[in-house]
């Protein structure tokens, strides 16, 4: 047990000596996480909302409804309307600050009224495609709505408007006009009601809410640092051989099984601090709950040592260490990508993400998402951790045999 | 101490090791000596356990190597031809690393590591790491490493290869004191010159066989006081042996003739040069290089085998 220490002192020792090497395996999951967080996190994860300048030149009853319609429902979520003078709309329209630009003409309402042509200016701005395509849609039906009005009500509209002279228009004035238009929509309510045809409303089932994406990427970086790691740690066994210190350990009384686990505690340590170090940050960043921490921790460490085993266990297959170091670097690359450390496997297409769920970094991702995006604690789930300490175990158990049946002894 | 008996070791058809046998005691130093590929180092990782004997017997401080090997390593200090340490790791923890896996602990395991950098002559380096040393300080602390547990059987394998001659004296006086302190210490070497200096007695191996065997002073009795003449030229066809024979040099036996190297022995040769010579060009031959070697274990082993220890 004490050679086992020992071994897990001295590699730790001599890991300090490689601080440059732990950091990058660090840094560079931390670069590409924080280029793909900053390209992906919108910030709140709200919709996007269209400015729509308006410029009220007639500045009636009128024109102000039209210019309030664009606040209402779910409208008013989408575009947020501004009244400018007409410098500054242009101004702004010119320099892309805004969906639109509507100018409501000078006598809009008398024209109106008056049923004459009238015209609006709607600019829109070509940098953007959907926001500008609803303010546009939105004020025509508005002028449709107004020309079926006009077209139905036109004489009510003159009789009210005739009436402007009048101070305070009398009850039986009032009650004309009501009862002319009652009878209009009686007449057209046989042919308007029922509707042809019926609309059923079906309501979907509340949806949980998605998690934010930058939040699914935290996983797949976490493990980028930790395959870094696991592959960097593991070509130790190969510097190790060619400075002829297994050959020199085979001569001695200490056991190979001993100096397999004092390194793998030794890789424990650092990948426990590589993967808590991004965790912390990930769980800062996203404001997770810190009750999830150790078991993410341990959940991450012990996949990292049992990557760390079988990349250990791979290299020591190979023939020389050039082709040992080439071929498990080659390999991270595919393992990162279909992994989701590149892509979640959240909106990967599912035959992909399957089969990357399969990966030995995709499994862990996986499990990691789940419990990082759900609200609920960590569930222990038996059967995967089973399988990952059975997995190290068993990595570990190949690299003593490796090294008794022959990598020690050349 | 040692007892390597009727040690096989073969790869395949070819066999490296071939009925090696020898015994090798407390407080002396036993040199194996052979050319490149004799089969020196196989013997020796046999003996350390790095390859296991296709058949034979390996016993050290009375414990079978193969049956029971830890117990075996436990009195067996290697140190390797070629260096075997951290270099990331500082002098003192290589040391201390290296006596943890012979199981020395505690007070016991720090006062050795510091005797053992004293004797190294690395006690003011010791914090340092060892890719920052010179050539001759990393092979004084690849012995340190071999050593540092005070082993009763001490494998030297090549240890001088690639040394500076000051760094060379100072792993021989260590080898000394190693072997005054009561090990057994078994050292392969090429160079005939450090086995005369350093062991009581010594194996010669070559293809894999040992040829010859005994303490230093048997093996030059074995040679005589007969010179060893070596010739390069042109050689006529007829047996030169007996022409010499004729001529009154009756001791002298032709070891060789080979690419026109003759190689001779035979007492007091710088006496019969000039007779030799004439011999030789009134045969029609032509001699264009000499070399006479008085006896030593280099002019021995070429005796033995026919060829120079260095080839």
């Amino acid at each position: 047990m004490s050679f086992l220490y020992a071994t897990f002192r001295k590699d730790l020792a001599r890991w300090r000596q490689d601080m440059m090497a732990v950091l990058l395996w660090l840094g560079i999951p931390f670069l590409i996480g924080g280029l793909i967080t900053s390209m992906v996190d919108g910030g709140d994860g709200a919709s996007p909302t269209g400015i729509l300048l308006i410029h009220d030149k007639d500045d009636s009853l009128l024109s102000g409804l039209i210019a309030g319609a664009y606040s209402q429902g779910q409208l008013g979520e989408l575009i947020s309307v501004e009244q400018v003078s007409l410098e500054e709309g242009t101004e702004r329209i010119n320099a892309g600050e805004a969906s639109g630009f509507l100018i409501i003409p000078e006598g809009f309402t008398e024209a109106f009224l008056d049923d004459e042509p009238v015209t609006l200016t709607l600019k829109t701005n070509p940098a953007q495609t959907i926001l500008p395509g609803i303010i546009q849609d939105v004020t025509e039906i508005l002028l449709d709505l107004g020309f079926y009005a006009q077209a139905m009500f036109g004489p009510e509209i003159e009789q009210i408007r005739n009436a402007d002279s009048i101070a305070v228009p009398d009850d039986v004035f009032v009650a004309d006009v009501a009862v002319q238009i009652q009878d209009k929509i009686d007449t057209i309510s046989p042919h308007l009601f029922p509707p042809a045809f019926d609309v059923q409303i079906v309501e979907p089932p509340p949806a949980e809410p998605r998690p934010d994406i930058a939040l699914l990427f935290m996983p797949g970086i976490v493990l980028m640092a930790l395959l870094f790691s696991a592959q960097g740690l593991s070509g130790d066994y190969w510097k190790e051989r060619e400075s002829g210190t297994l050959r020199r350990l085979v001569s001695t009384p200490g056991l190979l099984s001993r100096f397999v686990y004092g390194k793998a505690l030794a890789a424990t340590v650092i990948i426990a601090a590589l993967g808590g170090t991004t965790l912390a940050l990930g769980f800062l960043y996203h404001g997770l709950a810190w009750s999830k921490f150790v078991p993410s921790l341990i959940w991450v460490s012990i996949s990292g040592v049992g990557l760390f085993a079988w990349f250990a266990a791979l290299q020591m297959l190979f023939p020389n260490q050039k082709a040992a170091s080439l071929l498990t670097s080659i390999l991270l690359f595919p393992l990162m990508m279909m992994g989701g450390s590149f892509f979640p496997l959240d909106v990967l297409p599912d035959w992909i993400a399957a089969i990357g769920r399969l990966s030995p970094n995709g499994f862990v991702v996986d499990r990691l998402t789940r419990e990082l995006t759900t609200a609920a604690d960590w569930t222990f789930d038996a059967s995967s951790w089973a399988i990952v300490i059975g997995l190290t175990i068993a990595g570990l158990a190949v690299c003593t045999w490796r090294l008794q049946t022959g990598f020690a002894r050349r | 101490m040692l007892t390597v008996d009727n040690l096989i070791k073969q790869y395949g058809d070819f066999t490296a090791v071939d009925s090696v046998s020898f015994e090798a005691s407390k407080g002396t130093v036993f040199g194996l000596l052979g050319p490149n590929g004799a089969g020196k180092s196989t013997t020796i990782n046999c003996i350390s356990g790095l390859l296991s004997p296709t058949s034979g017997h390996i016993s050290v401080a009375g414990a079978d190597i193969v049956k029971d090997g830890k117990n075996a390593k436990r009195s067996l200090g290697v140190v390797p031809q070629e260096l075997a340490l951290y270099d990331d790791l500082p002098a003192i923890e290589n040391l201390k690393y290296w006596g943890k896996a012979y199981g020395l602990r505690g007070p016991v395991l720090a006062s050795r590591v510091q005797e053992v950098l004293e004797y190294i002559g690395l006690g003011d380096r010791a914090k340092d790491l060892p890719k920052t040393f010179s050539g001759g300080m990393k092979r004084r602390l690849n012995f340190g490493c071999g050593i540092v547990h005070k082993p009763g059987v001490l494998l030297l394998d090549e240890p001088t290869v690639g040394v500076d001659p000051q760094s060379r004296q100072r792993l021989f006086e260590m080898v000394e004191a190693e072997r005054d302190a009561g090990a057994c210490v078994l050292y392969t070497t090429h160079y005939m010159e450090e086995a005369e200096r350093l062991c009581n007695s010594l194996a010669i191996i070559d293809h894999g066989k040992l040829i010859e065997q005994g303490s230093v002073d048997q093996l030059k009795a074995k040679l005589g006081a007969r010179d060893v003449l070596q010739l390069n030229g042109k050689f006529p066809a007829t047996d030169i042996g007996a022409a010499l024979a004729d001529r009154g040099i009756g001791d002298l036996e032709v070891i060789s003739q080979e690419d026109g190297v003759l190689t001779m022995t035979m007492s007091s040769a710088s006496q019969h040069l000039p007779t030799i010579f004439e011999t030789i060009t009134s045969a029609g031959g032509t001699v264009a290089e000499t070399s006479l070697r008085s006896p030593n274990l280099e002019t021995l082993f070429l005796l033995l085998t026919g060829k120079e220890l260095r080839e």
